[in-house]
């Protein structure tokens, strides 16, 4: 293609295309085409709220230069949030999502590739193409995931299904056919004028239950041909159909059995008690399994067989969140069930207790590879002979969840510490000795002891103990501004000009640690914010919600936070499943040279917002310090 | 205003029998009256230049570039960036504009370039940011060449941005109106050490989006 200066970018605008080959998935582009296309790029400017609709639109391939966009369903849900340098094509957008529209959430500076331009890009180059092909299906699965629990709802038929098949011609008789049936131990059979492999005809199928009702109860002769009482034509599935659409049709049809299509051909059957199974590793499944098991030993298994698990849920598309909180119902499941076992053998507990979770188990925030942070909250007025109870109680639960993977807790916060086995007075005298002297040892407890949550037992006296705990803090000056030098302490991997910091030595060499550095940051600047209010939530996106509620932080602002926290555990989440793929145990770090350019981009910014918010911890509990 | 001194420099070009070029005064026939609150109807010219020295006396023009806005956006096709060959050695100045003794020598000559901005600025707005420096070196080189100054009309964002100021009785602190300062108001992103043409594309981004904010009113639909 014969270029002139006239349509190719001034090289004094390289900025312009420097920019550009930052966009996904412009930077598939050579630098040449580039800037011809960066030539033909309009810049817009419009202001926070600025609406663009699918159905009157201009048309092309909007870029954010700065600003950010939100888009909406047309029943208003919100499907995506994205800022600079992420495109949307609104047609393109709109064909698949009639209505759907874009909302600008900051005064956004716009580069706008017009519509011919865009798809002439597109025609040549598949790479793009496919970009933003895939782009669509996956906003719009997004949002789709928003109404359902994905799970396993969206496993594929070919896994599901089986690839044996029954099948008989249609001059078999009934009785040959039952027969056929009984010995391989099949529910069904289809009817076929010959064997699938040589592409037979699927004509019909028949059940235990026809044979039952249209042959046995109406006493027709065996020896009738199958064909007479078989269901014609019957309803088939696609393989590329998902557990879900199999659900669908079959309560919709009220049949069990469907045979599988492929090409129009009979690949396999699905039943329905193939999608009972299915289900099997659902995450209400196993915390009901867990509730039935009566042995540690099985608890284990069940507990080993996690990391499999979470790399599935994690494929089938479940996020970050859910995932914490499926793990932690789980784990909360096994402490359940491990009380349970040892009242079972220790006889019933002397006066009531609470069974406490802090840290990441309080918060419902659990990956793999957590350690216990439990203790004890007993009833007033126990006598010294009943302490024993509580204290091989604690034993045998403690030990029992080292068994299912959970560490011995490193620093000793487990109910077996008698330090962390104490009545409600004891407690209460206890935070009471941590506000009076905000030592460092004291606001390191803090930060464990104050993400409370009653795992099992008598829960008002955690909320007793907890609303004790946060009348103390509330608007506690002095105690915020020691716990405030502790949030300080760790800022996230960013250095100048935003360049990722990563460790120089050791074993992780040129790595992140996610966990340290970004996470624990969050959970630290959110905690000291809801404890000065007084918010008794104790899981960090649900703190921040309540924390714009009640206008402690403005909406952006939490917003900002859950979305640094959601891209970041993403992130951890998927590293950690790489990791168990390559059979390694999950850590906490990662190189970020290894991640795709979009991702590194999204951790930055969280890391920005991290940064930000830190400042304002600053100011607001540390001025003048 | 506008017309006034053009008479005036008719005057003054007929009794020096230096006649006025044809361009130029075709040039005034076409420009348009701006209605701000139909800005999007109007085409506007965003110049910036780079100069040897803050005085026409003893400076003169090294480089220029410009953007067009049309409709209410900036295209990118539109952007110039001319080199002028200079009489003299930039010398230091060298260190501001980054511009080169050797680069600007491949240059075209003023003539040349006043021909191209007038052709381009014809039915257009101009816009600067600090009208007042270009202008003085632009009316200069089309005295020089055309036999008049420009007069053509003209919109300064830094004027726009101090009135938007003061009119919120914001204090203006010291570099509160340079081109970065204003475009961090409107969420505008930084840009990297200037040339006329990335300033001229600056201007313009910040020129829309004093527009936006002031001229043009939001249809929430």
């Amino acid at each position: 293609m014969e270029t002139t200066a006239a349509n190719m970018l001034s090289p004094e605008l390289k900025n312009v295309g420097d920019f550009l080959a930052e966009c996904i998935p412009f930077e598939q582009l050579d630098q040449k085409e580039l800037y011809q296309v960066a030539a033909m790029m309009e810049v817009e400017y419009f202001r926070s709220g600025h609406v663009f609709k699918s159905d009157d639109d201009a048309g092309g391939l909007r870029i954010l230069r700065s600003g950010a966009a939100e888009l909406h369903s047309s029943d208003d849900r919100l499907i995506d949030r994205f800022g600079e340098t992420i495109s949307f094509n609104l047609m393109g957008l709109g064909q698949e999502q009639p209505g759907i529209r874009a909302v600008l959430i900051e005064d956004a500076l716009i580069y706008r590739l017009p519509e011919d331009a865009y798809q002439q890009l597109r025609q040549r180059h598949r790479e793009f193409d496919r970009f933003f092909h895939s782009q669509r299906s996956r906003r719009v699965r997004r949002a789709a995931r928003r109404e359902t629990n994905p799970s396993e709802l969206m496993k594929s038929l070919r896994d599901l299904m089986s690839p044996q098949i029954l099948w008989v011609l249609p001059a078999t008789s009934i009785q040959a056919t039952a027969h056929a049936m009984t010995e391989r131990r099949f529910s069904s059979a289809l009817v076929m004028d010959q064997s699938p492999e040589l592409g037979g005809k699927l004509l019909g199928i028949i059940t235990d239950r026809d044979i039952r009702s249209r042959a046995v109860a109406r006493g027709i002769s065996f020896d009738t041909r199958v064909e007479h009482i078989m269901s014609k034509d019957p309803l088939r599935i696609a393989a590329e159909g998902t557990l879900f659409d199999a659900t669908l049709m079959m309560t919709q049809s009220t049949v069990h059995h469907l045979p599988v299509i492929d090409n129009g051909q009979v690949v396999g059957m699905i039943t329905s008690s193939d999608l009972m199974l299915a289900r099997r590793d659902d995450p209400v499944f196993l915390v009901q399994h867990i509730r039935r098991q009566s042995r540690t030993e099985d608890l284990k298994s069940i507990s080993s067989a996690l990391p499999d698990l979470l790399v599935q849920w994690v494929h089938a598309g479940v996020r970050a969140p859910q995932i914490a909180n499926v793990l932690t119902a789980i784990s909360d499941a096994i402490t359940q069930q491990l009380i349970k076992l040892a009242e079972a053998e220790l006889g019933p507990a002397p006066v009531p207790f609470c069974w406490l979770g802090f840290g990441s188990q309080g918060r419902g925030e659990q990956l793999l590879g957590g350690d216990q942070d439990n203790a004890l909250l007993i009833a007033d007025h126990l006598s010294p002979s009943d302490a024993n109870w509580f204290k091989a109680l604690a034993k045998k639960v403690c030990d029992g969840l080292n068994d299912c993977g959970y560490d011995y807790c490193p620093g000793d916060i487990m109910a077996t510490n008698d330090q962390w086995r104490l009545t409600l007075t004891d407690w209460k005298a206890t935070v009471n000795r941590w506000m009076r002297s905000p030592t460092a040892d004291a606001v390191m407890r803090v930060s464990i002891f104050f993400d409370i949550r009653a795992i099992h037992g008598d829960a008002s006296l955690c909320s007793e103990l907890q609303k004790h705990m946060l009348q103390k803090t509330r608007g506690n000056s002095i105690f915020l501004a020691a716990l405030a030098e502790n949030v300080l302490e760790r800022s996230p991997p960013l250095g100048i000009f935003r360049r990722f910091v990563v460790e120089h030595t050791g074993e992780h060499e040129d790595q992140l640690n996610l966990k340290k550095r970004a996470v624990i940051p969050i959970v630290d600047i959110v905690r000291i914010h809801a404890l000065a209010q007084g918010i008794p939530e104790v899981n960090t996106l649900a703190r921040l919600q309540a924390l714009a509620q009640t206008k402690t932080m403005t909406i952006g602002d939490s917003r900002n936070l859950q979305d640094a926290l959601r891209v970041i555990q993403q992130t951890r989440l998927e590293g950690q499943v790489q990791e168990l793929k390559n059979s390694l145990p999950p850590s906490n770090y990662l190189n970020p040279e290894h991640l795709p350019k979009l991702v590194r981009k999204q951790l930055r910014d969280a890391f920005s917002v991290v940064v930000d918010a830190q400042k304002i911890v600053k100011l607001h509990y540390r001025p003048g310090l | 205003m506008l017309s006034f001194q053009r008479m005036i420099a008719r005057w003054r070009a007929h009794s020096n029998h230096t006649p006025l070029s044809p361009t130029l005064i075709n040039c005034w026939h076409d420009s348009p009256k701006l209605k701000k609150a139909l800005w999007k109807q109007f085409d506007f010219l965003v110049v910036d230049t780079e100069t040897s020295s803050l005085h026409p006396q003893d400076g003169e023009l090294l480089s220029i570039g410009w953007v067009v806005i049309r409709q209410g956006s900036i295209q990118l096709n539109s952007s110039r960036h001319l080199m002028i060959r200079p009489s003299q050695s930039v010398g230091d100045s060298a260190t501001i504009h980054q511009l080169r003794d050797c680069e600007l020598n491949e240059g075209i000559t003023e003539a040349e370039m006043m021909t191209q901005l007038i052709d381009a600025a014809q039915g257009k707005i101009l816009v600067f940011h600090h009208a007042s420096l270009d202008l003085r070196f632009l009316n200069a080189a089309c005295q020089r060449c055309l036999g008049g100054p420009l007069l053509l009309p003209t919109l300064d964002t830094l004027q726009i941005e101090k009135q938007r100021l003061e009119r919120r009785n914001q204090p203006i602190v010291q570099n509160a109106l340079r081109l970065g300062s204003c475009r961090a108001r409107y969420n505008l992103p930084i840009y990297p050490a200037h040339n006329a043409l990335v300033d001229a594309l600056a201007t313009a981004e910040l020129l829309i989006a004093q527009f936006s904010h002031q001229w043009t009113k939001e249809d929430k639909k």
